[in-house]
């Protein structure tokens, strides 16, 4: 018994792992990287201690006393060990001897002070201006625009620059590179107005292309249905090309269709109107286009569902409603559409799920323009995490929209399952006592 | 009203399954189109309400041509081998649904189902759906359906035939009841010949597309027009033995056609034979008979003879139902 049972696992093995690599793990990643601020200037990895200007001025928000910023914005010239072993390297030992001898030790706030010691060497004085200006390099000992690898060795060298211990922490902090944990991804998705722009861009995705999918849909199989069997297969055909197409392929079409020299510019142009892009000229033509290329594709998988749920109804029963003196349109109405009543929650419920998600017809064909107009929930995502305009990836902010869509998507997914509890449909025949 | 069907062609593609059939049914009249499988009775049914197109020939409801014209406006009511009821109404809207098309209003239509719930006694069924009534129920409900339009004929195709056989008798009588008493002109289309006797005024018997004999049960049973007529009425079947067997000889008869009621020891003693079977069905015995030339004859007996397969008896056969086919097959 154990054994049958360790057999059905390692078949199943395959299909465990990918789900879990697949479906599993992108979703548990998504929530994991919401929560954190990586972007491309931190990181997916850890990161290293770097103050610049940027982290000063930063701190400098966050309250740090002048004389704090000061002290590590001064940062000045030090003849140390470290400097006359790098001295002796770059010219004579004895050049780095004699410095040491009149300068050991000192520190010269201005690069002027130093480079005047270099000169001043009796013996061994670099004269050349440029050598001088490189030896004295050697010797520059500020912490600013200098990237540490550790913790341990940033916090050596600020407590060189002298900074006070009782600052090291909030300096440490903001010279962090790396991500970090942070919930201001959520915080910044319900705060920012361009949230409920796509949230509303979205609604009214979902809900248009719904409606055109599932009404185009039902249209195309209840009147193929009633063509001759070859005719209406052949029709079904051809509605069902654009989802055999590739997506990329496919979209160039409708840009091809729409472009300013494009086919229906050229038509409209026999008619006086002067050539436009008729994808892109108003968000009104913008949403028109995004409905027709998502429901047009939508469809097809809609009128397949919906022809064979016709063709499951026997056809004594339709030859009944004839004879019981149904017009066509009564019969759809009264004993076609009603029996439809499953299929059609159905597509809704999967077209749903699947809508909220997909953006990638949108992309290839206003790429959420014209400005933001078409731009929805997850075609912000894809754009915040994996491809800004500003270069900076915000992985973090993305996966925060992402993580929306998966609570979205369970919630719905949930509320389906009890949707379709088929239990409840099964009603026991009375058998004859 | 009166039903003439004309010259009837039906063709599906090349093949021809009906070529120019006659029938006519008198006004009130039930009859039977009884046959085996695949005879044209079914196809003939759809003809006239309209399902299948008619290829040839006129369709007269009361002397007016409808061949051309859709099922919708024929006004025909049909019940269906599987009652096809719409499993998404309830029973009242099953039955209403005729009236709901032609857009009666909600007053008269709740009268009209009211009234034929009653006339096949579903009135306590009403709110229930299809998937909850059994076989002789749903059988009632297409049966108010067809009626509740107050067409002017009754198609009725297998009605029985997914019935369990209590129900089924229950049901043909019920069946001839309401056609009486609606006095409606009825087709029924049948295979078993029991439900066409027992049922119909006339039996029109089909065999290949065509209409073999037509003619009230008692005179196609006593008077077959053929062997294919006599050996399909009649249960336990007609058993037919040559001249030799039954050691008579006449001209032009090539075989002689005998019912099991007319062979047995109250007949005489001119033929002797083995009892090779019997089959006990309570109130008769029914025994296959192996004469000596080794044809066999069935006899219907009252039971309790004590007769056992195997014993030799020496029975005789009634001359008045002696059936006598030529060569042809046809009764002489």
């Amino acid at each position: 018994m154990r054994n049958v049972n360790w057999l059905g696992l390692a078949f199943l093995s395959p299909a465990l792992v990918m789900v879990t690599l697949f479906f599993l793990l992108p979703v548990v990643l998504t929530g994991f990287f919401a929560f954190t601020n990586m972007s491309t200037a931190t990181g997916v990895t850890g990161g290293e201690y770097l103050l610049n200007s940027a982290s000063l001025r930063r701190l400098q928000n966050e309250g740090l006393p002048q004389e704090v910023l000061a002290k590590l914005e001064a940062g000045g010239y030090r003849v140390d060990a470290a400097g006359l072993a790098a001295l002796a390297e770059a010219t004579t030992p004895a050049t780095a001897q004699e410095l040491e001898q009149l300068h050991g030790a000192a520190e010269f706030s201005d690069r002027r002070d130093m480079e005047r010691a270099l000169k001043d060497l009796l013996d061994n004085r670099i004269r050349r201006t440029r050598d001088r200006k490189e030896a004295a390099e050697l010797f520059k000992r500020s912490i600013l625009n200098e990237r540490f690898a550790t913790e341990a060795a940033f916090r050596a060298a600020l407590s060189e620059t002298g900074t006070r211990t009782a600052y090291a922490e909030q300096i440490t902090t903001a010279a962090y590179t790396g991500w970090v944990w942070t919930t201001k991804n959520v915080e910044l998705l319900f705060a920012l107005p361009s949230t409920l722009r796509y949230a509303a861009n979205t609604t009214l995705y979902v809900t248009l292309t719904l409606a055109f999918n599932v009404g185009f849909g039902l249209f195309l199989a209840i009147t193929t249905f009633y063509l001759p069997k070859g005719q209406g297969a052949a029709f079904r055909a051809i509605w069902f090309l654009p989802r055999i197409l590739p997506p990329v392929l496919y979209v160039l079409m409708w840009r091809w269709f729409t472009w300013d020299t494009g086919f229906l510019a050229t038509v409209t142009g026999y008619f006086g109107i002067s050539p436009k892009n008729w994808m892109l000229d108003t968000s009104y033509h913008a949403w028109t286009v995004v409905v027709l290329i998502n429901g047009f594709v939508g469809a097809s998988m809609g009128m397949i569902i919906f022809s064979s749920a016709i063709r499951a109804i026997p056809t004594s029963m339709l030859h009944a409603s004839e004879v019981d003196g149904a017009s066509r349109w009564q019969q759809v109405r009264w004993i076609i559409l009603p029996q439809l009543a499953w299929p059609i929650l159905f597509i809704t419920c999967y077209q749903t799920l699947s809508l909220l998600t997909s953006f990638e017809y949108i992309l290839l064909a206003t790429d959420g323009g014209p400005g933001r107009a078409t731009e929805v929930w997850s075609l912000a995502a894809y754009h915040t995490a994996l491809n800004n305009y500003g270069g900076n990836l915000e992985y973090g902010l993305g996966a925060a929209f992402a993580l929306v869509l998966v609570v979205i998507g369970i919630a719905a997914s949930l509320i389906y399952f009890r949707l379709f509890n088929f239990k409840r449909l099964i009603t026991k025949p009375l058998i004859e006592g | 009203m009166q039903l003439d069907l004309i010259n009837f062609t039906k063709r599906f593609g090349d093949t021809t399954v009906i070529e120019d059939m006659s029938l006519s049914v008198s006004s009130g009249e039930m009859i039977a189109l009884l046959g085996p499988s695949g005879c044209g009775k079914s196809t003939t049914l759809f003809a006239i309400c309209g399902i299948h197109r008619i290829d040839q020939g006129q369709l007269m409801f009361g002397g007016k041509d409808v061949a051309h014209l859709p099922s919708q406006s024929r006004n025909v009511g049909v019940v269906f081998q599987n009652y096809a009821l719409y499993p998404h109404m309830t029973v009242a809207e099953n039955i209403a649904f005729p009236l709901k098309v032609q857009k009666m209003n909600r007053t008269d239509r709740e009268a009209m189902v009211r009234r034929y719930a009653e006339l096949v006694h579903i009135e306590a069924l009403l709110e229930r759906r299809p998937a909850q009534l059994s076989g002789g129920q749903q059988q009632r409900v297409a049966l108010a359906r067809a009626l509740v339009r107050q067409p002017d004929f009754l198609l009725l195709d297998e009605p029985l035939a997914n019935l369990d056989a209590k129900l089924r008798l229950e049901m043909r009588s019920e069946i001839r009841r309401l056609q009486q008493e609606t006095g409606l002109t009825a087709i029924l289309v049948t295979h078993d010949q029991v439900e066409a006797m027992s049922m119909c005024d006339r039996i029109a018997l089909m065999n290949g597309g065509r209409i073999v004999q037509y003619d009230t049960p008692t005179s196609m049973y006593e008077r077959p027009e053929n062997d294919f007529v006599a050996s399909f009425l009649g249960n336990p079947p007609i058993s037919f033995v040559s001249g030799a067997g039954l050691g008579q000889s006449e001209a032009r008869v090539a075989r002689y056609g005998i019912r099991p009621e007319g062979f047995g020891p109250q007949f005489g003693s001119a033929l002797s034979g083995r009892v090779t079977f019997v089959e006990t069905q309570g109130r008769e015995d029914l025994f296959d008979v192996s004469l000596t030339n080794g044809e066999v004859l069935r006899s219907i007996q009252p039971a309790g003879s004590g007769i056992r397969p195997g014993a030799t008896v020496q029975w005789g056969v009634a001359q008045d139902k002696l059936l006598r086919f030529d060569q042809d097959g046809r009764r002489l």
